[in-house]
């Protein structure tokens, strides 16, 4: 089987509060200290491929990424992890896309591709935020889609895919080809890179398509317009409870509650 | 012609909560467009609950049913849902911002041609545009955005928007929608619902909600805060961290990527405050939180704070509660 994993790097969303910043006219977060890694439900995606390939040794796992410089350090992340090829779509023109474009141009790229069984994105990017990416791959290649899945399982020629729903799992049954979008898990917390890993990934080559390699001679326009960015305040005038030890806080707490007439 | 839609969904037989608010939002909207409002219901059996949605702020209830219809089918969905919209010819379509339409929103807004704007929260009517209020890197920042198409879709994150008081002497009709048999697109086959082993008290309803992170330590240190929760009649709730870690179910989650919810009492145990957990339970009235960590941010969210271990501060403040809720 072949597996494509479709990775973003993003500002780290770890970043706290107080150093998050952003740039009010160029309507985007400012970089600051902050690292630039792999989407967290992205790698999510990238071990959920990984343990199908754990258990069907003769799949292969392709990580692809639209970026500009640097995201070539991402897709050497996820090699070090255990991916077996890596696909960079770069191109001065990929800049400011909005999710459709996205979608369309690494809909290209895994056309452009060997045949892919299966395509695994995160479930949404801890930037935007937006959650559309998937599915509009699947809409590209008029594909099934299963999303907010946490683990696939491989039996003959059809998948079982494991899905967060309303209320508690569903078990959905797919034959491939297919898409599917991957939300955090505890079964699905990405391993780390081996030594040995690291050392390969420093030599292995990723493929590198443009747009004229992709044959996209236009970028469709966006369809939406941000017209304002600001960081979100979810301050409060705190009262501290001071107490003794934390028994008598916690007592003290209590009588506050009662006092303040919540309970 | 109306010019918003709004996708109703059922859930366990009844219209979901969501969709009465999504239907009070489109309302809203439609009182300074002057536009019409029209439901999309599609499922077996939808016809009944038309009158409901009537009385629920709509002009226009398009129906769709049949048998296979019973189960959700996103493909099946997607095509119902698309030929409703040539018919309804809306400019704004809603949906609830529920897992089960999750995948029909990108699949309509791509065959309209239409903008797309996940999660929103928030919305507002500039010169006759509407502009829409969405979170976004983890909560940590409000984008607002619009449409540069003609047409836009938006989802709606649930407890955002108010419904509207019911009203059934409100008039409207309802127009049903022939189906087609075969989907575009192949669609998937759902084996089996798995019920989650599952928490005591709905969470997204609870009165008291109390939720534990990365600083409880284990699976043991919840049993500490379910009970907590379970002489408060409340509900229990954790962190991305805690249910990545396996220590509650995923339902448990609260955050961005979670539960969304607003009770009157939330109470955050050993847990930092990171935004995409704030962007969960900052609508909740009093927030109370306790930490070793006086530098923790959670403490600039809350109205109530404690510094010390959380075990602790349990043991004074459920023995203190049980003292007072006894009497």
């Amino acid at each position: 089987m072949h597996i494509l994993v479709c990775i973003k790097q993003i500002l780290d969303p770890e970043i706290s509060s107080q150093h998050f910043q952003v740039d009010r006219g160029g309507k985007k977060a400012v970089q600051g200290d902050a690292a630039l890694v792999i989407n967290p439900f992205d790698e999510n995606a990238t071990e959920v491929a990984l343990q199908l390939k754990d258990r069907q040794k003769e799949s292969i796992v392709t990580v692809l990424t639209l970026g500009q410089e640097p995201s070539d350090k991402a897709l050497r992340r996820a090699l070090s992890m255990g991916c077996d090829e890596a696909i960079w779509l770069k191109d001065p023109n990929f800049e400011g896309l909005d999710s459709f474009a996205t979608a369309m141009i690494i809909a290209k790229g895994i056309s452009h591709a060997a045949h892919v069984d299966l395509i695994l994105c995160g479930r949404q990017a801890g930037d935007w935020d937006m959650g559309q990416v998937g599915t509009l791959i699947a809409e590209e290649l008029s594909l099934p889609c299963v999303s907010t899945v946490f683990s696939i399982d491989f039996e003959e020629d059809k998948l079982l895919l494991r899905k967060e729903a309303e209320k508690g799992v569903e078990v959905w049954e797919a034959r491939i080809p297919m898409v599917a979008t991957i939300t955090s898990a505890s079964s699905n917390q990405s391993r780390l890179p081996t030594t040995k890993g690291i050392l390969s990934s420093t030599r292995r080559k990723i493929t590198v398509w443009s747009a004229q390699d992709l044959r996209i001679s236009e970028i469709p326009p966006r369809r939406l317009v941000v017209e304002d960015l600001m960081v979100a305040h979810y301050g409060r005038e705190t009262k501290i409870i001071e107490g003794e030890n934390g028994q008598e806080k916690g007592a003290k707490l209590a009588q506050h509650l009662v006092q303040i007439k919540v309970i | 012609m109306p010019a918003i839609l709004a996708v109703a969904v059922l859930r366990d037989g009844v219209l979901s909560t969501p969709t009465r608010e999504i239907l009070g939002m489109a309302r809203r909207i439609a009182e300074q467009s002057g536009d019409q409002v029209a439901t999309a219901l599609i499922g077996a059996g939808v016809s009944s609950f038309a009158q409901e949605l009537i009385a629920s702020g709509t002009d226009v209830v398009y129906g769709s049913e049949k048998d296979p219809l019973r189960e959700f089918h996103t493909n099946l969905y997607g095509e119902i849902l698309e030929h409703i919209a040539e018919k309804a010819k809306p400019d704004i379509v809603i949906f609830p911002g529920e897992t089960t339409v999750m995948d029909l929103a990108p699949r309509l807004a791509f065959r309209l041609g239409a903008g797309l704007v996940t999660d929103c929260i928030d919305f507002e009517i500039q010169s006759g545009r509407l502009l829409l209020t969405k979170p976004v890197y983890g909560g940590k920042a409000l984008a607002k955005m619009r449409a540069a198409t003609p047409r836009i879709v938006v989802t709606v994150r649930p407890r955002s928007q108010a419904p509207l008081a019911r009203d059934p002497r409100r008039k409207g009709e309802l127009i049903m929608v022939e189906v087609p048999t075969q989907p575009r697109v192949p669609d998937l086959v759902l084996v089996r619902r798995v019920a989650e082993e599952k928490e005591e008290g709905n969470l997204e309803d609870a009165r008291v909600v109390v939720s534990g992170g990365r600083g409880i330590g284990g699976a043991e240190g919840f049993q500490e805060l379910r009970q907590l929760a379970k002489i408060l009649d409340g509900a229990l709730g954790a962190t991305r961290a805690a249910v990545d870690a396996g220590w509650t179910p995923p339902s448990s989650q609260v955050g961005q990527t979670g539960k969304i919810v607003a009770p009157d009492i939330y109470f955050a145990i050993a847990l930092s405050g990171s935004s995409q957990h704030l962007a969960g339970m900052t609508g909740s009235k009093v927030i109370v939180a306790i930490n070793r960590d006086p530098d923790a941010p959670i403490f600039r969210a809350a109205n109530v704070g404690v510094v010390d271990d959380y075990r602790n501060v349990l043991t004074g403040l459920v023995g203190e509660l049980e003292k007072i809720l006894s009497k």
